[in-house]
């Protein structure tokens, strides 16, 4: 025996309640009451005895048991109340509805434009019809992350909604994730936990799928869609700067075969709508295989790779397929050297190619200047304009003033941790002589020796009282990794490390340097504003739900993740051995369980009829009219 | 209500249309179509006689003194007129309800008033455990105002003495007339004897019984300490449907009883529930049990 609706300690304060109140009402309508009257003479009659007082005291004990009794049955009515079905208990679900990447593949052997999403919108409406009315159900939806939709809902028609209303999103299921997030939920309902319902395909990550974390589930349910289709897809797109050839990226694309069977694909690359290569590829099922596309260009633009299946059947997942990113333009330093002796120089200078040097003599001077300025021994008489780098000025006329002139110094020494002086460990470097510069406060001192500094910056001016181009350092390795630090000095963003790349939305991971300040790490997305990440072993980690490019920006260097493919996973996760499986007759059995509340209605409304009948006011309206027709007669 | 004039203007004008009415003829009284022989200040000439010192000089026959040269007094024939006594209950239980008193009020300066519009001697007698002190009027409808003030100034209380009034009043009032009795009849059981010491001694009644729709069928049921407004009796009562109905017929009997006595005594009777309109308990009423015609 059970009660549907209330339970049993509702039950019992409910009708105390209304018991109580009927049994004060039945006493107060007899509670003693004060009037004045003209006379008593009528009241009581010659020959019979005065109308008995009757405070406080139940009289017609069988009436006022009829109205309790009518009133409880009314009240059980009210609770649904039962016999015996433990299937009637009412508990709280969890449907756990995939809605990963995965889902809008086709669904095989369907209706053309029939997705693994509509079988498992399909499968869940048949488990919500099962599911008794009194039960609650909270509709998650199951990607990357968890997303309850619905609160604890009876309502069938808002869950009905929440279902229908589920797409596709852009990241993998993470299973373990969200059916941890079921289980938390149930918990904290407060009623009998029901089942945890998965709805789904059942794609995970290969991490996922190698140490499983599922929660302990006292009822689980699998509804299981069937996913067997052939897709091939490009797994990443990345583009590099060539090393070698100047104005040339590298774009290296990367493709897997996700079916049961070998494939060829062909990959087609654009660049600003431009066609850049074909290749094709025979990928072996479950393996990556790359392909490398050289694009010659300078100016930024969108690169796009197609991936076309080959052969029958056609490919079932059509969203990976495709994938863009921006690359962006690479820009160049223009850099002026006024020297007479430009040979010693241009090894350093023209080792990048990013570098554009351009060698004048000191008597073809002018002040104008788009980039950076190199004055070897030579003070023009007009200073030039923007960033400029004065070496061995000479002392009576240097941008900075000299305090002295020291021959053969020794234990020359680069001021650690600042910009300039990045990747310079040597010390006693040896120099034959050189100018110690008066310092200021706001100067930035790069190197120094004992009786001062020797080289160093304020504003746009970079002095060094030494030529580091001449005597034995020019073959010290300080020199070329002195003028990298220099001409990034000069225009930081010509010289970022530049790594553009397609991902999959989801959880994203970049490397990063170990030499990186962590304080310098920035993630924006396209618009320019901050997303959230995290620094775990040497990477910085942030989460995107959506296609969307993203710049992970340290130190010097700049990463730029185009997230526009789908999140794909690596493993068909295995059912649990103890998962219940396919669609519960719960609703069936509960049908064949006799509704009692409609006779139980009828009965207390009938006894109460009945009391009414034999007790109330209409026996006596009756009496009345008996006495009427008696007088009139 | 205690603001407002007993009667307004356009009702005390069609109160002029009425006259009471009585059907005895009293030894020594004539109705006023007859007249006396008694002198008096009336309008006919009856008679002379000598001029006594303290003699109202206006009724002095001037002309015999111009001839004679001695002062006769004119007399003139009285018109006696049927007295016309209206005892209003002023008892505890006429004013259980306010509106009862209120109406009793009402009903009896409109009866004086049609009385006085016809130059009937009107009585007015207040009376609860013992005759009170009345207002005697006559002579028109001018004499209409001071009765209605001390109507109006009239409270109720005390207990009903029927036997005690009327002993009173046969005593203070020896000659017979008219005695409208205005009352609940409720409180003193042995009313009827008293009424009846009244019309044994002469007098022609007509009994007017007032009640509120209350006291002759309770809206109230359940459990009531009653109290009797008059004595302070109490009884404790659980009124249900059955006993109201037996309280309304004991009523019912009650109010045949005094119908009874009146037409046993060649009177009148009037049963008047308070929701009546005023209205309708003179023009209709009161015309049709012929107390006013």
């Amino acid at each position: 025996m059970e009660l549907l609706n209330l339970t049993l300690g509702q039950f019992l304060i409910t009708f105390g309640g209304v018991a109580a109140v009927a049994v004060a009402l039945y006493l107060l309508d007899r509670t003693k009451k004060r009037h004045v009257v003209s006379t008593l003479r009528f009241w009581v009659t010659p020959g019979q005895p005065a109308p008995v007082s009757r405070n406080r005291r139940i009289q017609q004990k069988v009436s006022f048991l009829m109205q309790l009794l009518g009133m409880l049955l009314l009240m059980l009515a009210i609770a649904e109340f039962q016999f015996g079905g433990g299937f009637s208990k009412r508990r709280d679900h969890v449907l756990v509805l995939d809605s990963s990447a995965w889902m809008s593949a086709a669904l095989p052997g369907g209706a053309k434009g029939t997705t693994l999403m509509d079988a498992a919108r399909a499968n869940a409406l048949g488990w919500l019809r099962a599911v008794p009315p009194t039960d609650r159900v909270l509709v998650v939806r199951a990607d990357g992350l968890a997303t309850p939709v619905t609160a604890w809902e009876v309502d069938h028609r808002k869950i009905l909604r929440a279902i229908l209303e589920t797409t596709p999103g852009s990241t993998a299921l993470n299973l373990s994730q969200n059916l941890e997030f079921a289980r938390d939920m149930q918990r904290r309902s407060g009623a009998e936990s029901g089942e945890i319902v998965y709805s789904g395909p059942g794609r995970i990550s290969a991490r996922e799928a190698t140490s499983p974390n599922l929660p302990e589930m006292p009822a689980f349910r699998v509804l299981n869609v069937d996913d067997a289709v052939e897709n091939c897809g490009i797994r990443s797109v990345g583009a590099r700067h060539s090393e070698s050839k100047q104005g040339v990226w590298e774009v290296l694309v990367r493709a897997r075969n996700y079916g049961r069977r070998t494939r060829t694909v062909s990959i087609t690359l654009n660049y600003g709508h431009a066609p850049q290569g074909n290749h094709t590829l025979d990928l072996p099922p479950g393996e990556d295989k790359e392909t490398l596309f050289e694009v010659n260009s300078r100016a930024a633009g969108i690169l796009e790779a197609r991936l076309y299946l080959q052969g029958s059947p056609g490919d079932g997942f059509a969203a990976d397929n495709y994938a863009s990113l921006e690359l962006p333009e690479q820009r160049t330093l223009h850099v002026v050297v006024y020297t007479d002796q430009p040979a010693a120089l241009k090894p350093a200078l023209e080792s990048d190619p990013r570098v554009r040097a351009e060698y004048r003599p000191k008597s073809a001077y002018t002040p104008d200047n788009d980039g950076l300025v190199v004055l070897d021994r030579f003070r023009p008489e007009t200073a030039p304009k923007g960033k400029a780098f004065w070496i061995d000025p000479p002392s009576d006329r240097s941008p900075i003033t000299v305090k002295e002139r020291v021959e053969h110094p020794e234990g020359l020494r680069w001021v650690p941790d600042q910009p300039l002086t990045q990747g310079l460990r040597a010390r006693n470097s040896q120099i034959e002589s050189t100018s110690v510069l008066q310092t200021q406060s706001d100067d930035i001192r790069v190197a120094e020796i004992d009786q001062g500094a020797v080289m160093m910056a304020r504003g746009d001016t970079l002095v060094a009282g030494f030529n580091p181009f001449a005597g034995s350092m020019r073959y010290e390795l300080s020199v070329p990794i002195l003028v990298g630090n220099i001409l990034r000095w000069a225009s930081l963003d010509t010289f970022r490390d530049i790594d553009v790349g397609t991902q999959s939305a989801g959880a994203v991971s970049s490397p990063l340097p170990t030499t990186v300040d962590r304080k310098s790490v920035k993630v924006l997305t396209e618009t320019g504003t901050i997303l959230p990440f995290n620094i775990r072993d040497r990477a910085v980690q942030f989460f995107a739900g959506e296609p969307t490019r993203v710049r992970v920006l340290s130190g010097t260097a700049e990463r730029v993740y185009s997230l526009t493919l789908p999140e794909m996973w690596d493993a068909k996760w295995t059912t649990p051995k103890d998962a219940r499986r396919g669609i519960p007759a719960w609703n069936d059995t509960l049908r064949r369980n006799q509704i009692l509340w409609p006779w139980l209605a009828i009965l207390g409304i009938g006894l109460l009829v009945a009391e009414w009948v034999l007790y109330g006011s209409y026996r006596l309206s009756r009496l009345h009219v008996v006495a009427r027709r008696e007088e009139a007669a | 209500m205690a603001n407002e004039p007993l009667l307004d203007r356009r009702f005390l004008e069609r109160l002029e249309r009425l006259t009471i009415h009585w059907q005895r003829s009293f030894n020594g009284l004539v109705g006023g179509h007859n007249r006396s022989r008694f002198s008096g200040g009336g309008q006919e000439f009856l008679d002379h006689r000598n001029y006594h010192q303290g003699d109202d000089l206006r009724a002095v026959n001037w002309r015999a003194f111009m001839r004679l040269d001695k002062m006769f007094l004119k007399m003139f024939q009285v018109e006696p007129r049927v007295p016309v006594h209206i005892l209003l209950d002023t008892s505890e239980s006429m004013s259980v309800d306010p509106a009862k008193f209120y109406y009793a009020r009402k009903l009896a300066a409109s009866l004086s008033y049609v009385g006085l519009v016809r130059l009937d001697m009107i009585e007015l007698l207040p009376f609860a455990g013992e005759l009170h002190k009345g207002r005697t009027v006559g002579g028109g409808r001018q004499r209409f105002s001071p009765l209605a003030t001390f109507l109006e100034e009239l409270t109720s209380g005390g207990s009903t003495n029927f036997m005690k009034v009327s002993r009173q009043f046969l005593n203070e009032f020896p000659q017979r007339g008219l005695v409208i009795i205005i009352s609940d009849f409720l409180g003193e059981e042995n009313y009827e004897k008293a009424i009846q010491f009244l019309a044994d001694a002469g007098n022609e009644l007509c009994l007017i019984q007032l009640w509120t729709d209350d006291e002759r069928s309770p809206s109230w049921s359940g459990e009531y300490d009653l109290v009797e407004a008059e004595t302070n009796a109490k009884l404790h009562i659980h009124v249900d449907s059955d006993a109201k109905r037996r309280y309304t017929e004991e009523f019912d009997k009650h109010a045949a009883a005094i119908r009874t006595l009146a037409l046993r005594n060649s009177g009148r009777y009037a049963g008047i529930p308070t929701s009546m309109p005023l209205d309708d308990a003179i023009f209709v009423e009161l015309v049709r049990t012929r107390s006013i015609a």
